[in-house]
């Protein structure tokens, strides 16, 4: 590969001065015109029959525009299951669940007219443990579900309360715990958490005289959100027009379709009117997507020396009132359910279920952080059992080029090994630092959960002068892909970076991207770019060919001109080229130059419907933690001593937003691993807010000791893959390794709260 | 209506007179009727540090203020803190260490760094965090939000 | 938003009038609580009356009495006085454990002992300085002993039409050391699941414990095991604790864990302040 000039660089962030200076525009910062603000009514039952709602002393109050039930509603929305009201029909599903929505000229006038809004409920059995609602006798949540919509690699069970049951089938299982000299089983426990970003969820949506929708969203998928809403609404695409501005925050729960339905019906009751919703913080931790908590029994066959020979995990995921999403993370935890490791014999069951409590969804990890904290906690006890360095065990069964998923699927451009021994070399491996110290590492492995076809697009104009805009789908929620981005453009265009301009999506004027989710646009978007650079450079030669008459074969181009290698005193200039060229005629050659690229898998199929065998994965991301703590054995504390953190990214295209991108991941599973978890009682969501769920602020987060590893994927932009959401994975499971080091003391569940250590200590004595 | 009161102050070195609802915070003030938007909410309880200026001096939640107790007070906000197109040296500093990603905390963060340095013009780390812990950074910024107040201190 | 009528004092008298003839009015000194309070529906105010700006609730000084905490002076005004950090520490450092620092530019004493959270962190440390309140009202002024000042969460000794001036940090100032030790469930800035405030008085010692109870309490056992019977094992003397506090489990800590930790934190702060 040629040497590269701007990828793997730190160039500084395309939304740096912006963000520093407070101008960045998110939603809530527009202004947009003549407005109405829209409250929720929530349900105070999680599971019941609506009796009856009693609008009138709403309707009646000062201020009040309309008022709107589910019935206004005329279908359901959901990503690959159709399943989710966006304001409760006839019964609520959860505690919390919308029931009706006010439009008033004030956010005042709204919110007090809520309160006078009356509803009736016939409160049914509601069930909080999807175990219990997995059961025959439980109580049905979704009677439909037999009729709902569904993307066809889903297997929901009609009549009972499995959205989902996803079976994967490798090798013959009973012969691999016949090979094994030892079978482990455990049974492990992942709570809900929340993503909290700091901006909660906000739409504003605008319903125009000529019938045109406007959605101001804070949406991670403007496309996705726009197809959602097109289908639920029956509007044609080119009717809608959906705009993300920069989002603060998204890690899953701004993905797929939100908030931006609920206000739409408001929106066309007052054409011309902006009718916007904002989501307080209670609202937003209670109401938007959880983490599905996840209960699972994981057994594993393993040889005297080490070699893992099979693997049964039998997953049940509590995934709320609505699995529209949850659906998949199932599916992904299933075709992933080796972890890191490259396992022959493989059985698993992986079940989505419908609870009352909150909605599941998508989460950093997508189901990776729940589904290898069992294996990462399990490989500690095999290595226990068979008195084996963990480590050694990790190295010993680690995929490597050419090793199997438990899909089937061949990795390549694979060095996890190397991800370890960063960590463990980081850290001291080996080395025992004293009583109640203890280390410990994890691994982890995540590819992009997304539909074989999910495409990605872009679109190049190249200035008068030589500049230039990029223009794409995906969105800036902090990951810093306008700057990799712009990075990739400028590799390929040979045009300095700050000559690129680039923005955030808006679906009249941006192509279509999928959604920014799953890691995957460094990937998707990078390679869309490069293509819409190769096309638009092409464009620049065959210009330049004409105007200079000389073959294209003997041009090339440095950015600002070009010339040919035979005779240099042959050239055109940029501007030349690109602002609508002609000969010294006056005859034109060609238009303003526009490169296209587009994108979309070509090494990804369906899974087999009994074994889950196939090819789910666009490319893999392997990574490992490392962490020392001491743990005050009286407090039950766990001070974090060292944390060291190595990911895979391929090729940096930029080094510094890479790590900046290992640190979030690192601190927001270190956050999950010590502290968060959301507590329900009987579905009412107990601490809803930053007093009661806390999460790492900067007095408690260690200085973290980064890796980038770089194993070129050959299929990725100039090597590169995606890195989001990875290094989160691995740190729950790598703190409970060493904190189970430090006391010899087993942890099946996380967080690590000081009392759960307390108790955990004295219980072993 | 409610009731409003009419008050003076000065944001960002500028003389203002507005009337004011009572009950509103100061938060909803500066971005609802002062609209500058750099303000950002986040909880409305204080806990998250995203609404963070500096009143008179000193930082505070502006959420946790009402808009009639800034009578006769000096407001400053993030965007107080560009003077002429220049950057102040905290905001060089969050850019030269990428201390930042989605940028929603952003401005809180670095008007409670502002007034830290302003305080302790050469902080430790502890002083850093102190100082910092009532905002929080759901990125996880935090290593090089660290790093960029430690170097802004040290020109 | 939220309706309610505002008005600044222009002096004390002013204030208490208002809380005496009106009917649903709260004091504004910090409004860190009272905001929250409103917004969350735990108070619902017809009138709020900002005393923040009174010159004599801003007086932080020593005198002859001791030290006068005015009920506007903020928390972090407290944790920086040197006279508070030379003669009661342990104050500072619960006042210093109160919130983030911008909350604490706001935040007051006497607002988070009229709060009169079973946590509040500026409460076990006055409990163990023998710290008093100075009341003052429309009837006239008053003066209660810490200790008698928490009635039950969310209660105080005010009565109608009275509000909290400041607050005496007594002299004789305290022999030896002090010290507040709080247990968390993030280290960082949060709620107290345990808060221990210790003060050596000499030989003796005085222990408070918060969130143990449905006040703030004084380990009376604890004290007088060392105090009286002279005993010398200091983890013997914390475990008597358990007689002196009722925890409860809440999202913060369970029952059992509270007991442990107001043991293991006694223990500490006493070994602490003895030079162990």
């Amino acid at each position: 590969m040629a040497e590269l000039k701007t990828v793997g660089t730190s160039v500084q962030r395309k939304d740096a001065i912006e963000k520093v200076t407070g101008s960045a525009q998110f939603i809530e910062d527009r202004y947009m015109g003549p407005m109405l603000y829209a409250k929720m009514k929530k349900s105070t039952v999680a599971h019941g029959i609506i009796k009856k709602i009693d609008l009138k002393k709403a309707q009646a109050h000062p201020g009040v525009k309309a008022i709107l039930t589910g019935k206004d509603y005329p279908n359901k929305i959901g990503l690959y299951l159709i399943d989710r009201d966006f304001l409760a029909v006839e019964k609520v599903r959860y505690w919390g669940e919308p029931v009706a929505v006010v439009a008033a000229v004030t956010e005042k006038a709204a919110a007090e007219a809520v309160e006078l809004i009356e509803v009736e409920y016939e409160e049914l059995p509601g069930v909080f443990d999807p175990r219990e609602s997995m059961k025959p006798n439980a109580p049905v949540i979704h009677e439909d579900l037999g009729n709902y919509e569904i993307v066809p690699i889903f297997y929901p069970k009609p009549g009972t309360n499995i959205a989902n049951h996803f079976k994967l089938r490798k090798g013959d299982i009973d012969k691999g715990f016949a090979e094994a000299d030892l079978v482990i089983e455990k049974e492990y426990y992942v709570p809900q958490m929340q993503h909290v970003p700091i901006e909660t969820h906000k739409a504003a949506v605008q319903w125009g005289h000529d019938g045109k929708l406007t959605v101001w969203s804070t949406a991670q998928s403007p496309n996705v959100v726009r197809q959602l809403l097109a289908k639920s609404f029956d509007i044609p695409m080119h009717k809608i027009r959906v705009i993300s501005s920069y989002i603060g925050g998204g890690f899953g729960c701004k993905a797929g379709a939100s908030v931006e339905g609920l206000v739409i019906p408001l929106a066309k009751m007052f054409p011309g009117y902006i009718v916007r919703i904002i989501f307080n913080r209670e609202e937003d931790m209670q109401g938007t997507f959880t983490r599905q908590a996840l209960f699972s029994k994981l057994k594993t066959g393993v040889r005297k020396d080490g070699r893992i020979t099979a693997l049964q995990y039998e997953m049940i995921w509590d995934g709320g009132a609505y699995t529209e999403y949850g659906v998949n993370i199932v599916r992904a935890a299933g075709y992933s359910s080796t972890g890191a490791y490259d396992i022959p014999n493989v059985k698993t069951d992986s079940y989505c279920v419908y609870t009352n409590n909150s909605i599941g969804g998508p989460v950093r990890g997508f189901g990776m952080c729940e589904m290898q904290w069992g294996i990462e906690r399990q490989i500690e006890e095999i290595a226990k059992q068979l008195d084996m360095d963990p480590l050694e065990v990790r190295m010993i069964n680690g995929m490597k080029k050419g090793s199997t998923t438990a899909a089937g699927q061949v990795v390549q451009d694979v060095d996890y090994h190397k991800c370890l021994k960063t960590v463990a070399d980081q850290i001291g491996w080996g080395k025992k630092e004293g009583k109640y110290r203890g280390k410990g590492i994890a691994g982890l492995v995540k590819c992009p959960a997304q539909p074989s076809n999910a495409a990605s697009s872009a679109i190049i104009r190249i200035n008068e002068d030589g500049t230039a805009h990029v223009m794409i789908g995906a969105t800036e929620m902090g990951q810093g892909m306008l700057t990799a981005i712009s990075q990739i453009a400028s590799e390929a265009l040979n045009i300095p970076v700050d000559k690129i301009d680039i923005k955030v999506p808006d679906t009249d004027f941006t192509p279509y991207e999928w959604q920014s989710v799953g890691s995957r646009i460094t990937y998707t978007c990078g390679t869309s770019v490069k293509r819409a650079a190769e096309d638009a450079l092409g464009q620049i030669y065959l210009i330049a060919s004409d105007l200079l008459e000389t073959p294209q074969e003997d041009l090339t181009f440095d950015g600002k001109k070009v010339y040919s290698t035979k005779d240099p005193g042959i050239k055109a200039t940029i501007r030349e080229i690109a602002d609508s060229c002609k000969k010294c005629t006056g005859e034109g050659i060609a238009g303003p130059i526009i490169g296209r690229g587009s994108f979309v898998p070509t090494n990804m199929t369906n899974l087999d419907p009994e074994t889950g065998q196939g090819n789910p994965g666009l490319f893999y991301c392997f990574g490992a933690t490392g962490v020392e703590v001491e743990v005050d054995p009286e407090t039950g504390v766990i001070k974090i001593l060292q944390l060291a953190a190595a990911i895979d990214a391929g090729q940096a295209v930029n080094p510094q937003l890479c790590i900046s991108q290992l640190h979030g991941g690192t601190i927001m599973g270190l956050s999950t691993a010590l502290y968060e978890e959301v507590k329900f009682d009987k579905g009412i969501m107990l601490n809803r807010n930053f007093t009661d769920y806390k999460i790492s602020s900067i007095d408690n987060t260690p200085h973290i000791d980064s890796f980038i590893i770089e194993t070129p994927e050959t299929n990725g932009p100039y090597g590169a893959r995606g890195i989001g959401e990875q290094p989160m994975i691995a740190v729950a499971p790598a703190v409970a390794n060493a904190v189970c080091d430090a006391l010899g003391i087993e942890f099946n569940t996380f967080p690590l709260t000081p009392e759960r250590v307390w108790k955990a200590i004295k219980d072993s004595k | 209506m409610s009731e409003k009161i009419a008050i003076n102050f000065t944001v960002n070195g500028d003389n203002e007179s507005r009337d004011v609802e009572v009950g509103q915070t100061l938060m909803k003030f500066i971005r609802d009727d002062l609209h500058l938007t750099g303000t950002k909410s986040g909880c409305e309880i204080g806990e998250c540090g995203a609404c963070t200026v500096i009143l008179d001096g000193k930082p505070v939640n502006s959420c946790l203020v009402l808009a009639v107790e800034l009578d006769g007070k000096e407001l400053v906000t993030i965007e107080g803190l560009t003077k002429n197109g220049e950057l102040d040296r905290i905001q060089k500093a969050f850019i030269d260490h990428a201390a930042f990603q989605c940028g929603y905390c952003t401005p809180g963060m670095i008007m409670s760094a502002r007034a830290l340095l302003e305080r302790t013009p050469e902080p430790t780390d502890e002083d850093i965090n102190e100082a910092l812990s009532g905002n929080l950074c759901r990125c996880g910024a935090y290593q090089e939000i660290r790093e960029a107040v430690k170097s802004a201190s040290k020109k | 938003m939220i309706s309610y009528s505002y008005l600044k004092c222009k002096d004390l008298a002013q204030a208490y009038d208002l809380l005496d003839k009106e009917e649903q009015v709260y004091p504004l000194a910090g409004g860190t609580d009272l905001l929250v309070g409103m917004r969350g529906g735990k108070f619902t105010a017809k009138l709020v009356v900002d005393i923040k700006e009174l010159a004599e609730l801003k007086i932080l000084e020593e005198n002859d009495q001791g030290i006068v905490i005015g009920a506007a002076v903020t928390l972090n005004e407290i944790a920086t006085f040197k006279p508070i950090l030379d003669h009661a520490l342990v104050l500072a450092e619960g006042a210093h454990s109160v919130g983030s620092y911008p909350i604490r530019n706001r935040a007051t004493l006497a607002g988070n002992i009229c709060n009169a959270s079973p946590a509040a962190d500026t409460a076990a440390p006055l409990f163990t300085l023998n710290a008093i309140v100075k009341i003052t009202g429309s009837k006239g002024k008053r003066t209660v002993p810490i200790n008698e000042f928490f009635i039950g969460p969310g209660k105080n000794a005010l009565h109608k039409g009275e509000l909290v001036e400041s607050v005496l940090i007594p002299r004789p100032y305290p022999k030896g050391a002090g010290t507040y030790m709080k247990a968390s469930r993030t280290g960082s800035v949060d709620l107290a699941t345990v808060g221990v405030a210790i003060q050596r008085w000499d030989d003796q010692v005085q222990v408070a414990v918060g969130a143990v109870a449905a006040t703030p309490v004084r380990a009376i056992s604890v004290e007088k095991a060392i105090n009286e019977n002279g005993e010398k094992d200091f983890a013997k003397a914390a475990s008597l604790a358990r007689n002196d506090i009722s925890p409860i489990t809440d999202l913060r800590g369970s029952r059992e864990y509270r007991y442990h930790m107001a043991e293991v934190l006694i223990r500490r702060g006493i070994e602490k302040v003895m030079e162990v």
